[in-house]
C-alpha cells in the first residue's frame, strides 16, 4: 500500500489509450479540460477533443447530440458541474433518451477541500443513481479507475464515474481484474464487513488493519460500482458476517449507505452503520484535516466500527 | 445587431455632467487598492495557493466601489438601506475579502487564516461565515439572477439602495446569465449595474480561444441593457460611471471593464497560470517588492 498515483492523470491516461483503440471516444470539456486530465486525448487527437467553455449544462445536450451519431463523449470536470448544475439535461438527454455518454466527474468528494462546498459534491451519486439506466461507479485505487475508464467506454449506456484529486494507494494485487457492478473483495473476515468505495476506501482497509491487532476481523469489499449494485456480495456478507459499515465521501443519505441500507431492508434486514457524512455543507481547510472533522479518517472508522459492534451486540442481547 | 454603445475614454465622456474624483480622492483611492493587493498577497501567503489572479484584476473596481460609491457600514453589514456588491464570479473573493477587511467588516488578523480549517475566509465566500458577503457563490453562472432578485425587492420596498455585480468574461459563457439578463432588463432595473471583468482570460486558455462571446458591447446591448466600455484599472472612469446610473432611464447598466488579470504583480500580469497562484516563497518576495515599488509612486 505504499505506491500512490494522481487519479486524475490515471484517467486521463487511460481515456487515451481508450481513444487509440475506439475512433468513436471523442471528449468534452467545459473549460475543465485541463484540471480533469483531458490534456492527453486532446494532444493527440485534438479533433476529437472539443471545448465549450464553461456552460456545464448545454455540453451536456452536446454529448447527447454526439452520442445519437455513434459517438462515444467522455464529459469531464469538477464532479458538481457534471451533475448536480446540469442535472436535467443528464436526466431527460442522457438517462430517458438512453444515450451512451460517459460523465467523470473529478476533485469529488470533499477534495476540493479549500473550495467549500460549491466544489465539493456530496451528493452526486445520490442524485444519478435515481436515474433509470444509469451506471454510477465510484473507484477506490489506480487501478480500478484505469480499468474502470476502459470498462465504461465499452459499456453502451450512459455512466458517471467520480474520482478524486489526491493520489491514491494502490489496494489492489497486480493480478487484479476490475469488473463493472462486481464488488472486489480486499480482505476477508468474519466479524463484520466494511464496504468501503472512492477515495476512502483506503481509509477502510487502514481501519479493518487497525481492528485485527485488537482481535476484530473485518471483511473489507471496495464496492467500486454502486449502480448497479452487487447485492449477491451484499447478501453474502450480510448472512457471513452480520454486521454492515459502509464508508463513503458523501452524505449518508442516498450514498453507498443508502443504496446498501435500501437493499438490505427488504431483502435481509441486518445491523448497520453508515459512514459519511452527515446533514451537512462541509467546511473548509486542509484536506486531511476535513477528513479528520467527518470522521473518515482510518483510526477514526475503526473507532466507530468498535463501537458499532458494542451496540449493535448490546441490543441484539437485550 | 448594430444597437449604438456608448465607449468611454478620456476623449470622449457623456454629455451630461458626471461626478468627478478630486485629485486628492484619486490618491487616496490608489492607495486603497494597493491595500487591497497587499491583502490579497497576505492571504495567499497565509494560505499558500489560491485565485489570485481574478481577484487582482477587480481590485481597483472594488476600490472604488467600497471607499466611494457605495453605502455600506460595516458596524452594521445587515443595514437594510445598504448597497449589495454580489461577487457572481466568486473564485474572485479573495478581492472581496481583502476590500471587506480594509473597510472594517472584520479585524485583518482573519486574513491570515486563509486555507486553515474551518477558516472564515472558504475558497468561495460564505455568508454564514463572514459579515459583509452577500451571497453563497462559487459556481459561476448564478449571481446575476440573484442580483435581479435583489434589485427587484428593493425596488419593490422603494428603497434608494443598488446592487452592484461582479462577472468575469469566461463566466458569461453560462447560458444561465442570459436568462438572468434578459430578465433584468424585461423588469427596468434601473437599480442594476454589472461589471464584466474582461481579463481576458479563464482557466484553459485565452477567452476569446475557450469560448468567443465577442461583441459583449452588442449582445449586452441586444438584451436591453445600457452598455459602456471602460479600461477598469482606471479610477476615474470607474467612479465617473458607478455613479451615474441608471445609464439610460429605464434599463440596467453593464460596465465591461478591460484589464489585466493579476494586475499588479509584474510577473504574473496576463499569464495564465495565476489564475490559481501557488506560490513560491521567491514569487511571494517579488510581489512584495512589486506593491512596494507601486507604493513608492504615490508617495507625496
Ligand atoms: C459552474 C462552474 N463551472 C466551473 C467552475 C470552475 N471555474 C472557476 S473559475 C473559472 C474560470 C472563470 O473565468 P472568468 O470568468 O474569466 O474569471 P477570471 O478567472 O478571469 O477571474 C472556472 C471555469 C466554476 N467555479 N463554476
Ligand atoms: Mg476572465
Amino acid at each position: 500500500m505504499t505506491q500512490k498515483n494522481d487519479p486524475i492523470a490515471t484517467f486521463g491516461e487511460a481515456l487515451l489509450e481508450v481513444a487509440e483503440e475506439n475512433p468513436d471516444v471523442v471528449a468534452l470539456s467545459a473549460d475543465s479540460s485541463s484540471g480533469s486530465g483531458l490534456k492527453f486525448i486532446a494532444q493527440r487527437f485534438p479533433n476529437r477533443h472539443f471545448e465549450f467553455g464553461i456552460m456545464e449544462q448545454g455540453v451536456i445536450g452536446y454529448a447527447a447530440g454526439l452520442a445519437t451519431t455513434g459517438k462515444i463523449p467522455f464529459v469531464a470536470a469538477i464532479a458538481p458541474f457534471v451533475t448536480a448544475r446540469p442535472f436535467e439535461m443528464v436526466r431527460n438527454d442522457l438517462g430517458y433518451m438512453r444515450q451512451n455518454v460517459k460523465l467523470v466527474g473529478r476533485s469529488a468528494g470533499i477534495t476540493y477541500s479549500d473550495l467549500g462546498a460549491t466544489h465539493q459534491s456530496l451528493d452526486d451519486i445520490a442524485i444519478v443513481r435515481t436515474i433509470p439506466g444509469f451506471t454510477v461507479v465510484n473507484p477506490g485505487d489506480p487501478e480500478d479507475i484505469a480499468q474502470a475508464t476502459h470498462a465504461i467506454a465499452q459499456h453502451r449506456g450512459p455512466v458517471y464515474m467520480k474520482i478524486g484529486k489526491y493520489p491514491m494507494p494502490y489496494l489492489h494485487g497486480a493480478d487484479y481484474r476490475f469488473e463493472l457492478g462486481k464488488a472486489a473483495l480486499l480482505r476477508q473476515g468474519s466479524d463484520v464487513t466494511l464496504i468501503g468505495t472512492g477515495t476512502v476506501l483506503c481509509r477502510a482497509v487502514e481501519a479493518a488493519e487497525l481492528l485485527a491487532r485488537k482481535g476484530i476481523e473485518a471483511r473489507v469489499l471496495d464496492m467500486h460500482t454502486i449502480k448497479p449494485l452487487d447485492t449477491e456480495a451484499v447478501l453474502a456478507a450480510a448472512s457471513e458476517t452480520g454486521r454492515i459499515v459502509t464508508v463513503e465521501e458523501h452524505y449518508i443519505a442516498g450514498g453507498l449507505g443508502g443504496a446498501v441500507a435500501e437493499f438490505m431492508a427488504e431483502n435481509l434486514p441486518t445491523p448497520m452503520k453508515r459512514i459519511g457524512i452527515n446533514d451537512c455543507f462541509a467546511s473548509n481547510g486542509p484536506y486531511e484535516d476535513l477528513i479528520g472533522l467527518y470522521g473518515l479518517l482510518g483510526p477514526q472508522i475503526a473507532e466507530s466500527v468498535e463501537g458499532f459492534l458494542q451496540s449493535s451486540a448490546s441490543a441484539l442481547s437485550r | 445587431m448594430n444597437t449604438p454603445v456608448t465607449m468611454i475614454t478620456d476623449c470622449h465622456r457623456p454629455s451630461h455632467k458626471m461626478k468627478r474624483l478630486t485629485h486628492e480622492e484619486k490618491r487616496g483611492l490608489k492607495r486603497t487598492a494597493l491595500k487591497l493587493r497587499r491583502n490579497i498577497v497576505r492571504m495567499i501567503k497565509a494560505g499558500k495557493s489560491g485565485h489570485a489572479g481574478g481577484a487582482l484584476s477587480i481590485a481597483d473596481i472594488l476600490a472604488v466601489l467600497y471607499f466611494k460609491v457605495m453605502s455600506v457600514d460595516p458596524s452594521n453589514p445587515g443595514w437594510e438601506d445598504r448597497d449589495r456588491l454580489v461577487l457572481s464570479a466568486g473564485h474572485k473573493c479573495l478581492g472581496l475579502y481583502a476590500a471587506l477587511a480594509e473597510k472594517g467588516f472584520f479585524e485583518k488578523s482573519v486574513l491570515d487564516t486563509y486555507g486553515a480549517l474551518n477558516s472564515r475566509l472558504p475558497g468561495h465566500p460564505d455568508m454564514y461565515k463572514l459579515p459583509g458577503v452577500e451571497c453563497n457563490t462559487g459556481a459561476l453562472g448564478h449571481g446575476l439572477s440573484i442580483s435581479g432578485g435583489m434589485a427587484l425587492g428593493l425596488r419593490l420596498s422603494g428603497k434608494q439602495s443598488r446592487v452592484f455585480t461582479i462577472m468575469g468574461d469566461g463566466e458569461l459563457a453560462e447560458g444561465s446569465n442570459w436568462e438572468g439578463a434578459a430578465a433584468a432588463s424585461h423588469h427596468k432595473l434601473e437599480n442594476l449595474l454589472v461589471f464584466i471583468d474582461r481579463n481576458g482570460l479563464q482557466i484553459c486558455g485565452p477567452t476569446a480561444e475557450i469560448m468567443n462571446y465577442e461583441p459583449l458591447d452588442q449582445r449586452w446591448a441586444s438584451f436591453g441593457w445600457s452598455v459602456r466600455v471602460i479600461n477598469g484599472h482606471d479610477l476615474d472612469m470607474i467612479y465617473e460611471n458607478a455613479t451615474d446610473i441608471p445609464f439610460e432611464p429605464g434599463k440596467p447598466s453593464v460596465i465591461i471593464a478591460d484589464t489585466v488579470k493579476a494586475k499588479g504583480l509584474s510577473f504574473a500580469e496576463g499569464v495564465l497560470k495565476y489564475h490559481y497562484w501557488k506560490a513560491t516563497p521567491e514569487e511571494l518576495s517579488e510581489a512584495e517588492r512589486d506593491l512596494d515599488a507601486i507604493e513608492r509612486t504615490l508617495l507625496p
